[in-house]
This record gives structure tokens, sequence and C-alpha cells, in this order.
């Protein structure tokens, strides 16, 4: 009985934090016009409905190219930010390290409602492209402290050597510092990817006509529950799980040597 | 290649620490030189001076002849072999070696021909298409010499190469470290804390401490003539007996022995304990001996002098029926192998 014990709370720990997610995939197969028990089916029905639905679609495009975009931007941004503070001493390091690093502990809320009182002072107008400027607000913290914690003196020590061997400051980024870098780099790229995919409350405050697909979701919510619904979030989390793959098949497993 | 390195009153400071200080040197072309001495002694410091990576706050470094002070390590005509290896962990082998020839723009055919070359001298040829992960400790401490060495510097500049390997590995690759050296004719200055290692590859060794050269010449001569009472201890064992200088003559527990060139005051005489036995041309007099260890060798003995009871020295006797604890022995020492410093030297 006692060594049955942990497999029950293994059990009960997955079946609640996965039975949502189950629920969801589940009753998007549903051939009815309502996502609740009991389950008839299962029909691809709604899956065509969405994939016809050119809303869900340019969403979902939109949700691709902002998350792509802002997260390429917070990469760039996050290297450049760690390559200068853990290379070179500057007065207050410590303290732009921790402003860079502190926008993690602000809400979302917060910083899209900064962000939309800034926006709409400037008269940039609401687009995909100001939630993307949001996005890169959220993520970029989050990159530089990827990158910097994997930036130690093992690199530093490469860095040295490939001067000492005659290369110059931009041959020692391109050759050394950014290959070596590059699974911290892809760590960072997904992670913000996953992130701004996911991300509601900045896109739908900082979106005006073209909008991201948790927005585009919300909206549907409006008119109440539908499998169609179901039928979107399953391929949400799809896409979400193929990233956490892709990312823990090409660049963790990599770092096991 | 390679070139003689001349150190002109080189000082250095880290802030309002002075961490070298007064170093002036001079090597030949293609001597292995290794600098000596207990951590924080600067040997680091210099060599980062000698590579490029520190700039000195005054002093000149010169480089075949040529001021080098203020050149960047790129441009400089020295390679360094660094203490973790800092090898590229995203290259191969061949890669690695041929990585200073392809900044030197030169083609890849040739660099590739000139890597195989390298690795081939340090025994790594059949291996050159792996990464360094797949190395032991030992084989990446030579991918990095073949590295180092691919770009035939003037001057190659050795970082506790040694330091990360076990001891027989240590051995193997000061005897391959100096024969590469031999073969190839390039200047090597080589950082170590290790004396035997130094006196095992060394030209000349130069024994540092506190940001100061203590000694530099010969391991033989370092040895046995120390010019300093760091730089004997420094060495190895040495037994140390008070003596009290006056006119040229320090007077011991044991009798008078003649002392030129240290001044008059107190003064330390240093006998190594190889040096001190049952046959010399100086008496030192009835001694108890205290405990023995054998050490294959010679068996290593503590002695109390009758003379001195209060002081204990340490004598490597010949192993072949040494005398057991409580024994009295005459003992002697070689006058050749004494050296006196005045005392706080």
């Amino acid at each position: 009985m006692t060594r049955l014990l942990p497999w029950l709370y293994l059990a009960a720990a997955f079946l609640f934090i996965y039975l949502p997610v189950a629920a969801l995939v589940l009753f998007s197969f549903q051939d009815g016009g309502l996502p609740v028990p009991p389950f008839e089916g299962p029909s691809l029905r709604w899956y065509a409905d969405i994939l016809s639905d050119d809303d869900v679609m340019a969403a979902l495009t939109n949700s691709l190219m902002v998350a792509v975009a802002s997260a390429a931007v917070a990469c760039v941004l996050g290297f450049l930010a760690a390559y200068g503070l853990a290379r070179h001493v500057l007065p207050g390091s410590a303290l732009i390290r921790g402003l860079l690093i502190a926008p993690l502990t602000v809400s979302y809320l917060i910083v899209g409602l900064g962000l939309l009182i800034v926006i709409q002072r400037t008269g940039l107008g609401l687009s995909l492209f100001t939630a993307g400027i949001g996005h890169v607000v959220i993520n970029l913290p989050l990159c530089f402290a990827i990158i910097y914690a994997s930036m130690g003196a093992q690199q530093q020590n490469a860095e040295r050597a490939a001067r000492d061997l005659g290369a110059d400051e931009f041959r020692v980024i391109t050759l050394v510092t950014l290959p070596m870098l590059a699974p911290a780099l892809a760590a960072a790229f997904f992670l913000s990817v996953t992130l701004s995919w996911d991300e509601f409350i900045i896109s739908f405050l900082l979106t005006r006509f073209d909008v991201t697909l948790p927005v585009e979701i919300w909206s549907m919510l409006r008119s109440g529950l539908s499998p169609r619904l179901n039928a979107i979030g399953s391929l949400v989390f799809l896409i979400s799980v193929t990233a956490v793959l892709v990312l823990e098949i090409f660049v963790f497993r990599k770092r096991r040597p | 290649m390679t070139a003689p390195v001349t150190l002109t009153s080189l000082n250095h400071w880290f802030g309002d620490y002075h961490a070298l200080r007064d170093i002036t040197l001079d090597t030949d072309a293609g001597e292995y030189v290794t600098l000596l001495g207990p951590s924080g002694c600067g040997k680091t410091t210099l060599l980062s001076v000698l590579g490029g990576f520190i700039e000195p706050t005054d002093g000149t470094v010169r480089i075949g002849g040529r001021d080098m002070t203020r050149v960047p390590p790129a441009r400089r005509p020295t390679t360094t072999m660094f203490q973790d290896y800092a090898l590229f962990p995203h290259m191969s082998l061949r890669d690695n070696t041929a990585f200073g020839l392809r900044m030197a723009g030169v083609a890849l055919a040739e660099r590739h021909a000139r890597a195989h070359e390298m690795l081939e001298l340090v025994g790594l040829s059949h291996a050159a298409a792996s990464r360094p992960h797949e190395l032991s400790g030992g084989q990446r401490q030579r991918v990095a010499l073949a590295r180092a060495l691919a770009v035939r510097p003037d001057v190659l500049l050795l970082d506790e190469p040694l330091g990360a390997l076990d001891l027989k590995l240590r051995r193997s690759m000061q005897d391959e470290l100096k024969s590469i050296q031999r073969s190839i004719g390039t200047t090597f200055v080589h950082v170590t804390h290790d004396q035997e290692e130094a006196m095992a590859i060394a030209d000349r060794i130069v024994v540092m401490n506190a940001g100061r050269i203590e000694d530099a010449g010969t391991p033989a001569r370092i040895y046995r003539q120390p010019s300093t009472l760091f730089a004997a201890d420094f060495m190895g064992d040495m037994n140390h007996i008070p003596a009290q200088v006056s006119d040229g003559i320090a007077t011991t527990a044991f009798g008078k022995l003649r002392a030129p060139n240290v001044p008059d005051g107190a003064a330390v005489l240093c006998i190594r304990p190889e040096a001190l036995g049952i046959s010399g041309d100086l008496d030192i007099g009835a001694a108890t001996v205290t405990d023995t260890s054998f050490f294959g060798t010679y068996v290593r003995a503590h002695l109390r002098l009758e003379t001195a009871p209060d002081l204990k020295v340490t004598a490597h006797l010949p192993p072949e029926n040494p005398p057991g604890p409580g024994a009295q022995v005459q003992m002697f020492a070689t006058t050749g192998a004494v050296s006196i410093f005045a005392k706080g030297d």
C-alpha cells in the first residue's frame, strides 16, 4: 500500500494538470453544438470550420508573425545587452542588470497600460507592430537573463584565445561567441515565441483591427461556448507543444555531451 | 620561428596593488623559460603582459627587438596556451588548430594541411574530425598546443598548462613539451608553481615573489646557489640554521664559516637535506636521529644536533643500513652546498 501511494499521488497530480487540456482536446472532436458531455463523435467538423474561417486564420498568421518577429528582436537586444555587461566593466553595471531584469516583475497589465498611454501620446496607431513592441518589452528581460547566464568564464577564455590567434572583434563574435551561445540563443528565442504566442492582455490593449489569436479567441468567447473554441485551443496547444519539443530535442539535448 | 624577449623596468598596478615591481629580464631566442612562484606572485600577470592581455603601467616589452608594449594580442608574434585550454567547443580539432591560420587569411587547403601537420606533431592526427568534448584532458592539452603553434609564433606562452593533469601524465607531457620545443626552436615562456616541473623542463627558471624577480638562472644554479632566501626555500626542502655574521665570518652553533658579501648581523645558513650526511668537508658535529622515513632512493631523517639541541635538521641518508631513531651520528656538510643569507632578506 505504501509503495502504491507515491504512484497514486503522481497519477492524481498529472490528472489535475492535464484533465482540462484533455477535456479541451476531447470536445474539439464533438459532433454537437456544445462542448459539454455527453461526448458525441468523433468529428472533424469544427476543425474544418475554423480552418475555413478567414478571421481565425488571419489571427493565427498574425500571432505567428508577432511571436517570431518580437522573439527575434528580443534575442538580438538581449544578446547585445548581455555581451556588453558580461565583457566590459561599466560603472553601475549591477544596477543596469537589475533594471534590465526588473520588468519581469511588472504585471503584463501594467506594461500594456503603460505602453498604451505612451503609444497614444506619440500618435503611433495601434497595430500588430505595437503589440510586437509590447512583446519585446516583456521578453527582453528573459532573453537577457538566459543569454547573460551562459556567458561564463569558459566562453570568455575561448574569446581571449580567438583574439590571441589574430581574430578581430567582429570575427570573435561571429566565429566564437555566437556559435558557443547557440543553445542559449535558441532557448531564449523559443521561450519568447511561446510566451508571445500565448500572450493576451498586451495584445488586447495594443492591437486594433488586425488581432492576434488569443484576442480573436476572446472575442469569439463573448458569443458563448462552442466546440470551435476547443478546436482552436487544441491547435494553439499543438503549436506550443511543438515549439517546446523542438527546443528540447535540438537545444537541450545537444548541451549534454 | 623564434625571437628573444626583453623586458625592461616593467611595473604594473591593479588599483593600489603593485602586481609587478621593476621586472627586467632578457631571454635568448629559443630558450625555455619558466616563471616560477607561489600563487599571487605576479607570474600570470607577467605572462598576460607578454601576451598583450594586460598593458603594463610602465616599462617596455620587446619581442625580437620590436617594441610590443602596447600592441594588442592579435598582432603580436606570441600565442598562448591557456590554463583551461580554451578550445572552441563547436569546432573540430582540425578547425581549432587551423583557426589562427584562418584569421591570417591562409587558404583552406593549406591551413588544413598545416593543421594536420600540427596535430601529427602532438599525436592526434587520427582525431582531426572529433570535437574537443570527445577528448581526455591530456588530449585537449595537446590540441591547445597544436593550435597555438600552428601560426608559427616567435614566442609561445604557457599558463600553468599541466596544472589539471594527473602526476604521471604531467611528467610525460613535460618531456613532450620540452622535446617539441627543442625540435621547433620557438621561445617558450611557461608559468608554473611546481618547482619540480620548472627544473624538469626549463633552460632558465625565473623565481618570482610578491611581484618581484627573486632569482633567474639555470635550474642547477638556482637550486644549488640561490641568490635569495626565498628562492632557496621555494626550490625545495631547506635546513635553516641561525648564524651571526661579522666581518665576513658567520658564527653558528657548530663553528665558523666564511660568509663573504653578507652584511653584519643575524643571518640564516641554508643547507639542502641531501647536502647533509655522514661525509663531507664541514664537520657539523654529533647528532641524534629522532625519526626516519623511507623514500626508496633515500631515507629522510630528522636529527637533533648536539651543539644546538633545540634545532631540528633534515638530512637525506643513503637507504642502505640507515641509522634508527635514537642513534648517534657524526654529521658533515659540503661547503659548496651551503648558502648564507642575511636575516629578513
